[in-house]
């Protein structure tokens, strides 16, 4: 790799001295970017009466201090860990898909049907998986809708994906509001509850379910689908040069048909698991934001499936801080997408040297 | 009653107009920018709070658009100057502007004003029919009817209009003549972002006269498809605006009638809408994109 002191005639200890400034410089910006958002939200915090120190240091305590919190983080990094998949899969095969949002949206519509009208009687061994294949299903109808119209109609996949996760909402709510509604709610817009053994098991001590296990394994799948089979590699080639891909003999459509429905049924197994571990039923607002975190972690990510374990991870525990903030502060939790926004706005802004 | 959704295409639809011509700005010189929705949310917050505030919608409207073009200028700075991934930063402003105004506006969610009312104008508006669709609105949609033909012509009769597209088509001739195609995108992404902040404040000054979180609910993605609806052309994104105002007014016509159809099939409209109309016009033609513009979407997903 030729560096500045190859190309710039300079003495020989200058060179030196500049060969040994760049990784130290580098080192720098690095921890620049980590630090300046979160100096940058401690300002606002403190202009709003809030002490930032005792947030993030109670943030990283929630996050790592005890189970309960440590599980906490990892309820939150589960759906987004899924939803990062959805995003990074097709962005392998060079499609954009931000409907994660509507996927995972479908996904737990889907899953709460299957789950209050048909498997209610069922024993978990059998209703749990196929409450996860419902979802699974609902999640790739969804992106299906979004292949078709990429794949048959030509439409760029990142704008018909983002329009229809209004449209995923909006039906959610019918569901909520009219055919799904729990008699006994009182009027408010929810299902029914499902039947207690349709329930993902619970760590002791936690609320934390196995949930979380199933995302990871489906991140060490996707890793090893496209790092070791051929399929993988088609998808690989296909994001690298589509030109390349065509000649080749590579069936694109196919490919683009292909991955785009994995993820959907990848996002909707998240809206599954947020029934069937967490909320036990389906609300308008289910799942709401996942699906644009996740992409926003695949995209930190590289769209890296193991990497995302990570950057899931983080984005989880931000989010953990964000209902931390609401009860302990008063602030809107809203108020913390401020600060991944920033997160990311800093990662992107250093993204430079990195080949962006 | 079709003069009355017409009256509401109009009424609702130019916010979501105001925005698209803005993106098609942006978008005429090589930016592609998701983060349209940010703007306009920020545009309907400040838009409202200068109002509150000065009493003055005119005051909100300017506020509106220098709030938008303010957020634009992240997206400026990370796409233009640190080579960022537009549709990844895109989407983060999106998401910093949901967050920041919902954070910001919770003051003002009981607020009222008085902001801007429908202003008739004299003897036209006396048409039947057609002068309650078209000469019965607020000021701002006056101007933005006027903006449309003034930015067609800027675009396609000048010489600015010549440089904007270079910069979205070959750089290199922006280069060869002198001209940094860098400082011309961001002027376009920061008028594009002034644009969405006025439609903002439209919405809220001028539309609802009120705040509420997340107001927008999508329009500035659907400004965002329009422009490609549109095929980059300014008139056909003010038609295209219109269609989903007119989803949007149908919707309220059908809830007035008692008709009985479930509000939520209504609410979804404007949304397979715009969709079904992307259809139409991708199955009709290809490659009115931007040269620079279709690299945006055509590149690596890993940028």
């Amino acid at each position: 790799m030729k560096t500045e002191a190859d190309l710039l005639p300079l003495s020989p200890q200058a060179a030196r001295a500049v060969g040994r400034l760049r990784p130290a410089r580098k080192i720098g910006r690095q921890i620049i970017v980590i630090l300046a958002p979160f100096v940058l939200y401690g300002l606002f915090l403190l202009y709003n009466g809030v002490n930032p120190w005792e947030l993030y240091v109670s943030m990283v305590r929630s996050a790592f201090g005890d189970w309960f919190g440590f599980g906490e983080t990892l309820i939150k990094a589960t759906p987004i860990l899924l939803t990062g998949l959805a995003a990074a899969l097709p962005a392998r095969a060079g499609l954009i898909n931000v409907g994660g949002e509507g996927q995972l949206a479908i996904g737990a519509l889907f899953a709460t049907m299957a789950a209050v009208w048909l498997l209610d009687a069922l024993p978990a061994a059998a209703g749990i998986p196929l409450m996860l294949v419902a979802g699974a299903l609902g999640g790739a109808l969804w992106a299906g809708v979004t292949a078709l119209l990429k794949v048959a109609g030509r439409i760029n996949e990142t704008i018909a994906s983002l329009l229809l996760n209004y449209v995923a909402v909006f039906l959610v709510g019918y569901f909520v509001h009219g055919p799904l509604k729990d008699p006994h709610s009182f009027n408010w817009p929810f299902s029914p509850e499902i039947a207690r053994q349709l329930r993902l098991p619970v760590f002791d001590g936690t609320r934390l379910h196995i949930g979380f296990l199933l995302a990871i394994a489906f991140a060490v799948l996707v890793w090893l689908v496209l790092a070791k089979t051929g399929t993988g590699f088609r998808i690989r080639v296909l994001g690298g040069n589509r030109i390349a891909a065509e000649r080749a003999g590579i069936r694109v459509s196919l490919i683009y048909a292909g991955v785009l429905l994995a993820a959907g049924a990848l996002a909707g197994i998240a809206g599954m698991i947020e029934i069937a571990g967490i909320e036990g039923r389906l609300r308008p607002t289910t799942g709401a934001t996942y699906g644009y975190l996740g992409f926003l972690a695949a995209w930190m990510a590289w769209n890296h499936p193991l990497r995302l374990l990570l950057t899931s991870f983080l984005l989880g525990m931000i989010a953990v801080a964000g209902n931390e903030l609401e009860i302990g502060s008063g602030l809107p939790s809203s108020s913390v997408h401020m600060l991944m926004a920033l997160v990311l706005f800093f990662l992107m802004g250093g993204a430079r040297g990195r080949k962006a | 009653m079709i003069a009355d959704i017409l009256t509401g295409a109009l009424r609702s639809g130019t916010s979501v107009m105001l925005a698209s011509q803005g993106e098609l700005i942006s978008e005429r010189a090589g930016v592609i920018n998701l983060g349209t929705e940010g703007c306009m949310l920020a545009g309907a917050l400040g838009g409202f709070a200068t109002t509150v505030w000065t009493g003055n919608p005119w005051l909100g409207a300017l506020a509106g658009g220098l709030c938008g073009m303010l957020l634009s200028l992240i997206h400026a700075c990370l796409v233009l100057d640190r080579g960022a991934n537009q549709l990844a930063s895109g989407l983060t402003l999106m998401f910093f502007g949901i967050g920041v105004t919902a954070f910001l506006g919770r003051s003002f969610v009981s607020e009222q004003i008085v902001g801007f009312n429908p202003v008739p104008i004299p003897v036209l508006s006396d048409i039947p029919v057609l002068g309650e669709v078209l000469f019965n609105h607020d000021p701002l949609t006056y101007l933005s009817m006027l903006l449309v033909p003034a930015l067609w012509f800027v675009l396609f009769r000048t010489r600015i209009g010549i440089i904007l597209r270079a910069a979205g088509e070959r750089e290199e001739v922006l280069f060869a003549c002198g001209v940094n195609p860098r400082l011309v995108r961001y002027a376009a992404v920061l008028a594009g972002g002034f644009l969405a902040g006025i439609g903002g404040a439209q919405l809220s000054v001028a539309y609802t006269h009120s705040w509420v979180e997340n107001m927008t609910a999508g329009r500035g993605v659907v400004a965002v498809a329009m422009v490609i609806f549109a095929a980059w052309r300014p008139f056909r994104a003010m038609l295209g605006a219109y269609l989903f105002g007119a989803a949007q007014a149908l919707q309220l016509t059908v809830q007035q009638q008692g008709l009985p159809i479930s509000p939520y099939f209504l609410f979804m409209a404007p949304y397979v809408l715009t969709l079904a109309a992307l259809l139409i016009v991708e199955r009709r033609k290809r490659s009115s994109v931007p040269e620079g513009l279709s690299r945006v979407f055509a590149a690596d997903a890993d940028g």
